[in-house]
């Protein structure tokens, strides 16, 4: 388990102080008459900046911008705060206007992938160290296709050493759909054991048509499914936790965006 | 079939002959060496014909440098030399280089200057090193323009015909403490360590003047540190260093027999060279002065790992103080074993007994005495640590795989601080939950320094650090081949406008040695801590136990 510490304590502190202070301002405004999101927008939006300069620290990391580790933790931080500051800015779950709910969405949006990649970050390593194997994500394809390799080698020595093309007509039927490319991802994903059952059902299938020395590649053949399988694993996890970022990035780009023009619109027609 | 191989196998020098060894055996001070208390199977002939090699230097040629590691010593045969006493030969003209941290403004212009190809280097700045090059790479020096500019700003003493130097270095596995350079054209025997501790060790004379050497130039001091000796005046430390026994134990070159050892599946204690057994009765304590031991105890069919020792710990102290209180022999508690090569210095009981133990004020405590109360468990990452020889280490790459998101931040991180090339593999040896990545541990034993024939892989003044000076390394990958963790890669390099620099001759690449330099040039320490954003990556040392016993929990 992650040690609760003293950076933590320190951001909800500051946190909630921010918030009960712009709650307190808000219900001060409301009562004068006043614009009571106005201060809330502008610093919501001065969050999204600077939750979105995170990205950028990460490309400038030939200068000391402090560490990432800190910047990492204000990053999540900020983003629960944004949460809350937004409902505080918004008074509502839901906007009425097409464009608010554009914006609506698109935060929604970038707050759930974020809670969805933080998730990731705190149970995939695990999962992956527990594997046993530890592999470079871009060295992966060519793991899996030695593997490959290797199983259908199994199979062609098995069918020329003992003149049986059993295995080698399983393994054509059922086995080669299993080593050609990743399989079971949303089971690896969600931490399933589907490939293992299927590996061992695969085994049961065919053991029984096979003599004594068939059965001795099969046993090879199902290490390989098994080795496969931690590959699959890796493949699967490693993938997602870069991928996320694909689509937290980019919204979070538009969101900005779109603010933006929200701030626009806000100053020429509305103050 | 083929022949075992033997020893001399593969002689230093290809070229000495028997008419050469004839010469030698005949020249001061070798004709003082008497060469029947040598055994047949180790003759001094052969030990001339096969370690040693005679050099030629060129006037201005340096042959030795303060602050390099070497795995030989040198004999003068004929020429004059000159050795730099005070003060010492700016870094540059050694091959060495000082780098210069960037500003913050200078370090962000690297977002931009970064080529789109890796490893681009300014060649202009090559024609600026003073190296001459010799026959083969492991022959290239660097030399002196200006000697008589040096001798006017540096004091120096002039070494002759017959003389030795760099022999401490060579068996103590220490730095040099000086540099040596030709004061005219100079023939040079280079005696590898392998020779040297075979004089030394059937050769009464020479042994008791590399002895002497030891005691007056480094033996006083080193007791003078101890807690033990510290206190004793002058007279008393001189008694003690006089007492001293020198030993050293394991291989020199250890990285080779550790990666063939590995190779055959042969781990742990039982196949490491035994300095002192388990249940033997100890005669003096053993200290140690350069290289790594392990401390074991036996256990069921195998043997634990209770610490290691490194320069400065010593062994058998507890066992010998309770023979003295007890007034009998107290057997040893555990095992001492060589991790590649163990300099050590024995004092005997009875120096112990009038200097060291009248002052203690309660018994040595021994770690053996801490491993009875720890679980195996406690112990599988020092176990390990040990196996691997990542003990080495002084700022081994460590990382949490539970946390690691495999994000490759890190390695971003590094490739964008040196010239879009990260200076480290993400990947490496892994026990649990930790990994030691593949970057340069900046090791207390630096054997990728031995042998480098152009001193550019060097420790830095600050710090310590392990570092390249890519001006002067020849691309020989004697210190990639010397790497026992495989941590330094040779890349090939491109000018300015992208193009693989080729030999002139061979037209081959032109390579150079990279590895990691801990950021040395730019502000705010590794990049790659800094980046990671699940504080994941550290950077550790393993001299303290205590890194182990933190992270296990």
């Amino acid at each position: 388990m992650r040690s609760f510490s003293t950076t933590h304590a320190v951001s909800w502190v500051v946190l909630g102080a921010l918030f009960a202070g712009l709650a307190l301002h808000r219900d001060q405004a409301e009562a004068g008459l006043g614009e009571p999101a106005q201060i809330t927008g502008y610093v919501l939006f001065a969050l999204f900046v600077a939750l979105a300069s995170f990205n950028a620290r990460k490309r400038l990391s030939m200068v000391p911008l402090g560490r990432a580790r800190l910047w990492a933790v204000v990053h999540t931080f900020g983003g629960v705060f944004a949460l809350a500051l937004y409902w505080l800015h918004t008074q509502s779950l839901w906007p009425t206007g097409t464009y608010e709910q554009l914006l609506a969405g698109l935060f929604y949006l970038v707050t759930l992938t974020g809670i969805l990649g933080w998730l990731m970050q705190r149970l995939f390593p695990a999962r992956l160290t527990q594997t046993g194997l530890e592999i470079i994500y871009e060295r992966i394809p060519h793991e899996l296709a030695r593997v490959r390799e290797d199983a259908e080698a199994i199979v062609m020595d098995c069918t020329r050493e003992l003149q049986s093309d059993t295995l080698a007509r399983h393994y054509f039927e059922s086995l080669a759909w299993f080593f050609r490319r990743p399989r079971f991802i949303l089971s690896h994903l969600f931490g399933g054991q589907h490939g293992v059952h299927w590996i061992h059902q695969q085994r049961l299938t065919v053991a029984r048509y096979l003599s004594q020395r068939e059965t001795e590649y099969l046993d090879a053949l199902t290490e390989l499914g098994y080795a496969k399988l931690r590959l699959d694993l890796h493949y699967v996890l490693q993938s997602a936790m870069k991928k996320w970022l694909l689509v937290h990035v980019p919204l979070s780009v538009a969101l900005l965006g779109i603010a933006l023009w929200h701030l626009v619109l806000v100053h020429v027609y509305a103050l | 079939m083929m022949a075992r191989p033997q020893r001399w196998d593969a002689p230093f020098g290809q070229d000495m002959t028997d008419d050469d060894v004839e010469k030698l055996l005949r020249q001061y001070p070798i004709s003082l060496i008497d060469k029947d208390k040598f055994p047949q199977h180790t003759p001094l002939e052969g030990i001339l014909r096969n370690d040693t090699r005679i050099v030629r230097y060129q006037a201005g040629d340096i042959v030795v440098r303060s602050g390099d590691y070497g795995n030989s010593a040198f004999l003068v045969l004929d020429g004059t030399l000159r050795v730099v006493i005070a003060p010492e030969l700016p870094r540059d003209l050694l091959g060495r280089q000082d780098v210069a941290r960037k500003g913050f403004f200078e370090a962000l212009t690297q977002l931009w200057t970064n080529r789109r190809v890796p490893e681009v280097r300014d060649v202009r700045r090559y024609n600026r090193s003073a190296m001459r090059a010799g026959g083969d790479s492991s022959r290239s020096v660097v030399f002196l323009q200006d000697i008589p500019a040096v001798l006017d700003r540096h004091q120096t003493a002039t070494l002759g015909g017959g003389a030795l130097f760099g022999e401490l270095a060579a068996l103590g596995r220490v730095p040099r403490t000086a540099t040596v350079f030709a004061e005219s054209e100079a023939r040079l025997l280079e005696i590898r360590w392998q020779g040297l501790r075979e004089i030394r060790r059937y050769d009464e004379s020479f042994r008791k003047r590399i002895d002497e050497l030891y005691r007056e130039n480094a033996l006083k001091v080193a007791l003078r540190e101890t807690p033990e000796f510290g206190g004793l005046d002058e007279t008393d430390l001189q008694e003690v260093a006089n007492s001293v026994l020198f030993e050293t134990h394991g291989s020199f070159d250890w990285y080779i027999s550790y990666q063939r050892m590995r190779g055959a599946g042969k781990e742990g204690a039982a196949h490491e060279p035994a300095i002192a057994r388990q249940g033997d009765y100890p005669d003096g304590v053993l200290m140690v002065r350069a290289g790594f031991a392990r401390l074991s105890i036996a256990l069921g069919n195998g043997d634990r790992t209770v610490t290691y020792l490194g320069a400065g710990d010593h062994f058998a102290m507890s066992e010998l103080y309770d023979s003295w209180v007890e007034g009998k022999p107290a057997p040893l508690r555990a095992s001492l074993t060589a991790l590649g090569y163990v300099d050590v210095v024995r004092v005997s009981a009875p120096i112990l007994e009038k200097y060291v133990f009248p002052r203690l004020a309660e018994r040595p405590r021994s770690p053996v005495d801490a491993s009875a109360a720890r679980a195996l468990t406690d112990d599988a990452l020092l176990e390990w640590a040990v196996s691997e020889r990542f003990i080495n280490g002084t700022q081994a790459m460590l990382i949490d795989l539970d946390r690691c998101v495999r994000c490759d931040d890190c390695v971003r991180a590094c490739a964008s601080t040196h010239g879009g090339n990260p200076r480290f593999v993400r990947h490496g040896r892994t026990f649990d939950h930790w990994m030691i990545a593949n970057a340069c541990m900046h090791c207390a034993d630096p054997v990728c320094m031995i042998g480098c024939p152009t001193g550019a892989i060097h420790r830095t003044q600050q710090g310590g650090m392990v570092v390249i000076n890519d001006d002067t390394c020849i691309g020989c990958g004697t210190c990639a081949s010397s790497c026992p963790y495989q941590n330094i890669r040779l890349v090939e390099i491109r000018d300015e406008a992208g193009n693989v620099l080729l030999d002139r001759d061979t037209q081959a690449p032109i390579n150079k040695a990279t590895k990691c330099d801990l950021c040395a040039a730019n502000p705010g320490g590794p990049a790659c801590v800094r980046a990671c954003p699940h504080d994941a990556l550290r950077r550790v040392g393993f001299h303290d136990d205590d890194v182990f016993r933190k992270r296990v929990s």
